[in-house]
């Protein structure tokens, strides 16, 4: 084994919620196969990879504003939105029937577009959370509404076609019989966690949401890393938008509605932390693949979807519920640990900080401002 | 803040109220003048009732979820647990039969439904510490899926004697040349779910526990109160309550819809948040939340008598979301600022 992988594996097994994430994959995987034939054959494959790009496109923009230890509940309206300026385009060009290099070309400026209108609806919320102090969870709450709304008024709440075959090959085409909407979910994913592991601003970002205080003490512009945060996340919506437009080859301002806390499903059971500073795009993905699966899983052995809404409680329930009480018998022998989740652990458990662990002095700050110099 | 900022600036806060009720009460009165003046039909009892009639089963659905608020949580299970309750109610009574001629009997097994899922979010959160977010997230799930597949999936017209007779009973209604206008009786209960959380909040001592705890819970815990029993008790009050209001709103649509208010739970938080309640916990209050609650009915109201399409009214609903949270975060940084130069005063 080579140095670099070898690192890699190390690294792997202590990153204990993937580890044990990946083991319920692979269980999932070996059940299914075995409770029906058409569950581990390529059509089955082929087809969970069209389902599952919009998902983890937006999943993965989720979390980003996650890391950050904020939420963007707007991706999907404007990932609609987006969809939506590419289809109106189309349309009002008349541009259906096109084919060749007049249609890639047209497809191509419209994806432009839509891409900068997302960017735009990211800048907005951007400017909301950092310039106007608004706490993302309401501002993007805000922007989802007006976003959406803006959507339904525009098309009168009607669905719109009339999109070129070389648009719509985005979301149902192969390549080497690989779906294209799931080549796009792995391009995202490389630059995203690129972006993440390897660049300064994807260190700030995680640092932000580790501790925002400590951050700006350290000199960081935290408000350029949250613009940028909703920037990405934008984007990353748009793009969901437009492949989920061209698969169902319509665009419509309420399609995938429910997708917005699926989203947080998918990132918190991929080890995101919802208080900010953790999070793999790996583990994200691995979540979207191990979702997906049951849901076809259960559709290949005649279960309904109802059983998968269930389901996927249950399994948001139980990992995090596996996770904390593994944390919590092993936080008993490492004192360590208590003090470093001191501060993250507050809110919800009390209990667990004995009165003899100080506070976290990560809050100090906050709580005893300094007193003014006379 | 008093002794430096003066006597005016008191009586103005005090106008403003703790949680910009003051403001919402102003923005209502704007509101009613500007669409009375260019629609005048604004003025007259049936858009009072139309308000009514609209925004009851939100205030209840409401009042749960600013309990939850103020505690400090959030919670996203609520629609899931009152469509499970209005819809089980609906279709168990015409099956067995058991309770069909009372109402009463009805709103008795929802509100058994809703704490028994309320103790299953109690549960995950003060039992398991899930953050609450995560945990009522998975609980809707599994709330609404265990409804599609063992309650039913079908849309249920027929409803039993009791529940059917209460959905025609009015308490007041307005003739006008087209059209008539009724405010159902459910109101009652309605208004006297938020007179009773009111006082629930205000005047026990597990109200001013549900403060505390959204305050900072480890102060909380340290300053004796029982944290676990209070954070049951949130629950299983939102989980009741939800069921309550989702049981009106079966009664209120007359047609039993499994599919029904899932995915609105995002609108009650955002009444809930305009109402002046924080979502970082500790701060709201039963009135803030009722103006909210009508402002949003009131606007949706205003634009159909404007003329305006009505495809505008959730643009509209999201503008007014964004301005009133905008406007408290602007505020909230004057008082910081405010609450700073005050420290330095006093250091000086």
């Amino acid at each position: 084994m080579t140095d670099p992988s070898r690192a890699l594996v190390v690294r792997l097994l202590h990153e204990r919620n993937l580890v044990r994430l990946l083991g319920f994959a692979l269980i999932i995987l070996v059940i299914f196969s075995f409770a029906s034939p058409s569950f581990l054959t390529v059509i089955s494959f082929q087809s969970m990879g069209y389902q599952l790009a919009e998902v983890g496109l937006l999943s993965i923009a989720m979390m980003l504003t996650m890391l950050t230890g904020g939420i963007d509940l707007s991706i999907v309206s404007i990932a609609n939105l987006s969809a939506l300026v590419a289809a109106q385009l189309f349309k009002a060009t008349n541009a259906g029937d096109a084919v060749g290099g007049k249609a890639l070309g047209m497809s191509a400026v419209f994806i432009v577009l839509a891409m900068l209108t997302g960017l735009a609806c990211g800048l907005l919320n951007g400017l909301l959370i950092t310039r106007v102090g608004i706490t993302p969870i309401l501002a993007t709450l805000g922007t989802m509404q007006l976003i959406n709304g803006v959507a339904i008024v525009w098309t009168g709440g009607q669905a719109i076609y009339g999109m070129p075959e070389a648009f719509l090959a985005i979301g149902t085409g192969k390549l080497a019989g690989v779906p294209i909407p799931v080549i796009i979910l792995a391009a995202a994913a490389a630059v995203a966690a690129v972006m993440v592991n390897r660049t300064g601003i994807g260190m700030r970002l995680k640092l932000v949401g580790a501790n925002p205080t400590a951050a700006r003490y350290s000199a960081l512009d935290n408000d350029r890393a949250l613009i940028f945060t909703y920037l990405s996340s934008a984007l990353l919506a748009s793009v969901a938008g437009i492949v989920m437009s061209a698969r169902s080859a319509s665009a419509n301002a309420d399609y995938g509605t429910s997708y917005v806390l699926l989203a947080v499903v998918i990132c918190v059971l991929g080890g995101v932390n919802p208080m900010g500073g953790y999070g793999t795009i790996g583990g994200v993905v691995l979540a979207v693949i191990t979702l997906q699966m049951v849901s076809t899983g259960f559709n290949a052995v005649g279960f309904t979807q109802f059983v998968y809404l269930v389901a996927q409680g249950v399994i948001l329930i139980g990992v995090l519920a596996l996770n904390q009480l593994s944390d919590r018998f092993r936080g008993r022998y490492r004192v360590g640990w208590r003090l470093r989740h001191a501060g993250a652990e507050a809110v919800q458990t009390p209990e667990a900080l004995g009165p003899a662990v100080p506070a976290p002095e990560d809050d100090a700050p906050k709580r005893q401002p300094a007193p003014p110099r006379a | 803040m008093n002794a430096i900022s003066g006597r005016r600036s008191l009586s103005w806060s005090r106008l403003r109220g703790e949680n910009n009720e003051g403001i919402l009460v102003l923005v209502i009165a704007v509101l009613a003048v500007v669409v009375g003046i260019s629609s005048p039909s604004f003025w007259s009892l049936s858009t009072l009732l139309n308000v009514g009639t609209n925004s009851l089963e939100n205030l209840v659905f409401a009042m749960g979820v600013l309990i939850v608020i103020i505690s400090g949580g959030i919670d996203l299970s609520f629609m899931a647990i009152g469509i499970f309750a209005g819809y089980a109610v609906v279709v168990w009574t015409n099956d067995t039969g058991f309770g069909a001629s009372s109402a009463w009997i009805g709103f008795a097994i929802a509100i058994v439904i809703g704490l028994a899922f309320g103790a299953l979010n109690a549960g995950a959160i003060a039992g398991l510490r899930l953050p609450t977010l995560i945990a009522t997230l998975g609980t809707q799930g599994v709330i609404r899926g265990l409804m599609l597949l063992y309650v039913g999936s079908k849309v249920v017209p027929k409803y039993p004697e009791g529940l059917q007779s209460l959905s025609t009973r009015y308490l007041v209604s307005a003739h006008d040349a087209t059209s008539t206008t009724r405010l159902s009786v459910l109101i009652v209960p309605a208004v006297l779910v938020c007179i009773l959380a009111s006082l629930l909040l205000r005047y026990t001592t597990i109200g001013r526990g549900i403060y505390a705890i959204g305050g900072d819970a480890e102060s909380a815990r340290r300053a004796g109160f029982p944290v676990f029993r209070i954070q049951v008790m949130i629950y299983l009050i939102a989980g009741g309550l939800a069921a309550t209001a989702g049981l009106m709103h079966v009664v209120q649509v007359q047609l039993a819809n499994p599919y029904e208010l899932v995915g609105g739970e995002l609108d009650v938080i955002a009444a809930v948040v305009l109402g002046g309640a924080s979502i970082f916990g500790g701060k709201g209050s039963v009135s803030g939340t009722v103006l909210g609650v009508v402002l949003i009915s009131l606007i949706k109201n205003s634009l159909i008598l404007l003329g305006v399409p009505g495809t505008w009214q959730r643009a509209a609903v999201g503008a007014l979301l964004l301005i009133g949270v905008t406007a408290q975060a602007l505020s909230g940084r004057a008082k910081r600022t405010h609450n700073e130069i005050a420290l330095a005063e006093v250091a000086a």
